[in-house]
């Protein structure tokens, strides 16, 4: 018994610590509950840890300047798993238990989608990092931001690409994603802007360890450029199986597949000359700056500078509404992160602005966060970059 | 079309044999537990991942070739299976006869989603792959149709025909090796013959997982590895062990094969994102026509 009560007694003591601090004491009402489903393991699990790590920063840097209207922010995290099941568990626990006001981070269409519709139901913000187009035409009511471009943007920013490359024949291999058809159309259409053409596309269960015989349907069709539009597990598999037909034609697959964890577990000769490209953080703003410190790193990943601003886009709202709701950010989102106000790329300086009754228009690391009405992003820099000796060379930002 | 096929049909088969001779050691595993312990140990998932990261460990870490790799990819496996069957799986299948299998059967399920996650405590999630050289493949020219074959291929599947070799001399001709046989086939006469069916049950854990573990190494020899290579792979397995007969050794080398060809040529007809449902319709074939596998349950 003696040490039940010793055990209670300094719990009692940690939870009663914080009310010592004088920043935090100002913050004392109800706290504001905000919710994050990133990917912590599975395909996205190289991007989670630090995507998460970048929403903390946010939240402690509003706590530690007293909160929004003298609330803290309560932040509850799950992990999403990169999957659609354990990701739906994981929002209803953040709706229904924790009581979040919006979720931020989800990463894989798939997963976005089949947690956007609780999202909607339950009048959840729902802030996400996925591009299929398909996301932003659910019904969603304007419960859903997106800070990745949309699948239309990304494709059109490739064909352009491959096309002054010199690509003429392209086939792809693809993962049984959302994103899957709709990327190949678009670049059906793009392609022949160019001269080029889209010969056929083979879309693989990217649960499967052997995918010989879907490299081999490629290489009958003989194209001059292979777009392997998967994640990182099964492109190494596919690059490693392109190596060992023999393949020397041109290969290209989006910055989240192919990576630098990817370009550490493959030979330098299997991934040479492989070309990435992907939405490219605003390097020169202040944001990504301090998120560079942040997570101790020269290079953020697109998707924690994306979370970096959900966070901050969250914050602002609520602030701009002076109430903690899903509808609260709804409504107000637009407000704080476009328009004529002063120009902001750190959240306490937009909390400071508000409370003086300023406008502000927020711009963060992930780039300009301006938003259509069914909540896409208006336009982002996309940077491509080329494997050589196992680390990706820029070729250029535009 | 027919030429179409004709051209196919060859590199389909061959690529079928590789992936069935690589999935017939964990199945093996699998199916041997099956028949000594009377459960389906789904712990073979994140056994085959643990087989797969010990190899990498000998491989990568202390720099020692495939071969010697193997070694460690069937020991930490194999010590792993018994002492989760000895302190986890065995309490709850000695709770009643009729549902403590079933218990079990879900216990591991559980477990190996904890022993995956130890080991993604350990070593994260990132991709690994072992140090290999990654050769281009030989070429042949059929006359009708251009066949590939990898070198890795190769020498994964020799190795595995080696082990399965072993473990059929191990069960043919050695005492110990007869006498787990004869626990598979009539516990009850088998005790009163005087084997000792607690011993044999803690060989068929030690074994089987060690033959996974094996199994989970030669797949990443193939392709990468992460914390999911033995959950990719336990469906397909879990399917091969009940196609060929579950419980029945050379069953699982056959149903192997038949999941193992079967989704290549299903390229033929079907697109590549329905392949996993060929392990399935398998079953539910075997199932219907032949409801104790193409070979029956006979351990050997």
């Amino acid at each position: 018994m003696t040490f039940l009560a010793t055990r209670r007694a300094v719990t009692a003591g940690l939870a009663l610590s914080p009310l010592f601090a004088p920043s935090v004491l100002r913050a004392q009402g109800e706290p504001i509950r905000l919710g994050t489903l990133m990917p912590l393991t599975g395909a996205g699990g190289p991007y989670g840890p630090s995507m998460r790590k970048a929403v903390e920063g946010v939240v402690e840097s509003v706590n530690s300047a007293g909160g929004i209207g003298g609330r803290r922010i309560q932040l509850y995290g799950e992990d999403s798993q990169t999957n659609p099941d354990a990701a739906v568990r994981a929002a209803r626990k953040l709706i229904d238990v924790d009581r979040v006001s919006a979720i931020m981070g989800t990463w894989a269409s798939a997963v976005t989608t089949a947690v956007a519709p609780l999202a909607w139901e339950s009048r959840t913000m729902l802030f996400t990092v996925s591009g299929a187009d398909s996301i932003t035409q659910l019904p969603h009511r304007g419960y859903i931001i997106r800070t990745q471009p949309n699948s239309t943007l990304q494709i059109t920013k490739l064909s352009e690409f491959l096309g002054q490359q010199g690509a003429k024949r392209i086939f792809i291999l693809a993962a049984q994603t959302p994103f899957a058809l709709s990327n190949k159309e678009i670049l059906e259409r793009e392609m022949p802007k160019y001269g080029g053409q889209v010969l056929g596309q083979t879309i693989y269960d990217r649960e499967k360890t052997v995918f010989r015989s879907e490299v081999d349907q490629a290489l009958r069709a003989r194209p001059d450029y292979i777009f392997l539009n998967g994640y990182t597990p099964d492109v190494t598999i596919l690059l490693r199986e392109l190596f060992r037909a023999g393949w020397t034609g041109g290969k290209v697959a989006p910055a989240y597949a192919i990576n630098q964890r990817l370009l550490d577990s493959l030979p330098a000769d299997v991934t040479n000359g492989a070309v990435t490209w992907a939405p490219s953080p605003d390097i020169e703003s202040p944001a990504f700056k301090r998120l560079q410190a942040l997570l101790g790193t020269n290079d953020p990943d697109p998707y924690s500078c994306q979370t970096n601003d959900h966070a901050a886009l969250a914050a602002l709202a609520i602030a701009k509404a002076g109430a903690a709701t899903g509808d609260a950010i709804r409504e107000n989102v637009r407000k704080i992160a476009q328009g004529a106000g002063e120009r902001v790329t750190e959240v306490t300086e937009g909390l400071r602005l508000l409370a003086a009754g300023r406008e502000i228009n927020y711009a963060g690391a992930s780039g300009a966060c301006d938003f259509t009405d069914n909540g896409d992003i208006l336009t982002c820099p996309f940077r491509y970059e080329q494997a050589e000796g196992a680390k990706l060379k820029t070729i250029r930002i535009s | 079309m027919l030429s179409h096929v004709i051209e196919e049909l060859p590199q389909l088969i061959v690529n079928g044999l590789v992936v069935g001779t690589i999935l017939a050691l964990p199945a093996i595993g699998f199916t041997a537990i099956y028949a000594v312990l009377r459960f389906p140990n789904f712990t073979v998932a994140s056994h085959a991942t643990m087989g797969a990261y010990a190899g990498f460990v000998a491989n990568v870490w202390l720099g020692l070739p495939i071969v010697p790799s193997l070694a460690l990819a069937f020991i930490v496996p194999a010590l792993s299976g018994l002492a989760c069957d000895e302190y986890v799986l065995k309490p709850l299948r000695r709770t009643s006869a009729a549902t403590g299998p079933m218990a079990a059967a879900i216990a591991a399920v559980a477990l190996t989603i904890a022993l995956e996650n130890v080991i993604r405590f350990v070593f994260g999630n990132d991709l690994r792959g072992y140090d290999l050289p990654v050769y281009r493949d030989w070429r042949f020219d059929l006359g009708f149709a251009f066949l590939r074959v990898g070198p890795q291929q190769v020498e994964n599947a020799i190795i595995s025909v080696v082990v399965m070799a072993g473990v059929f001399t191990f069960l043919a001709f050695t005492r110990t090796g007869k006498m787990m046989r004869a626990v598979a086939d009539n516990p009850s006469l088998a005790g009163i013959k005087g084997i000792n069916a607690e011993t044999v049950a803690r060989l068929a854990s030690l074994i089987g997982m060690g033959l996974v573990g094996v199994g989970g190494m030669l797949l990443g020899l193939d392709t990468s590895i992460d914390p999911l290579t033995g959950f990719r792979a336990v469906l397909t397995v879990f399917a091969a062990a009940v196609v060929g007969g579950l419980g029945s050794i050379p069953g699982a080398v056959v149903g192997a094969m038949v999941v193992g060809i079967g989704e290549e040529l299903s390229l033929l007809v079907l697109d590549a994102s329905y392949r996993t449902a060929v392990g399935f319709i398998a079953i539910i074939v075997v199932l219907t026509f032949r409801p104790r596998g193409i070979l029956g349950e006979r351990a050997y």
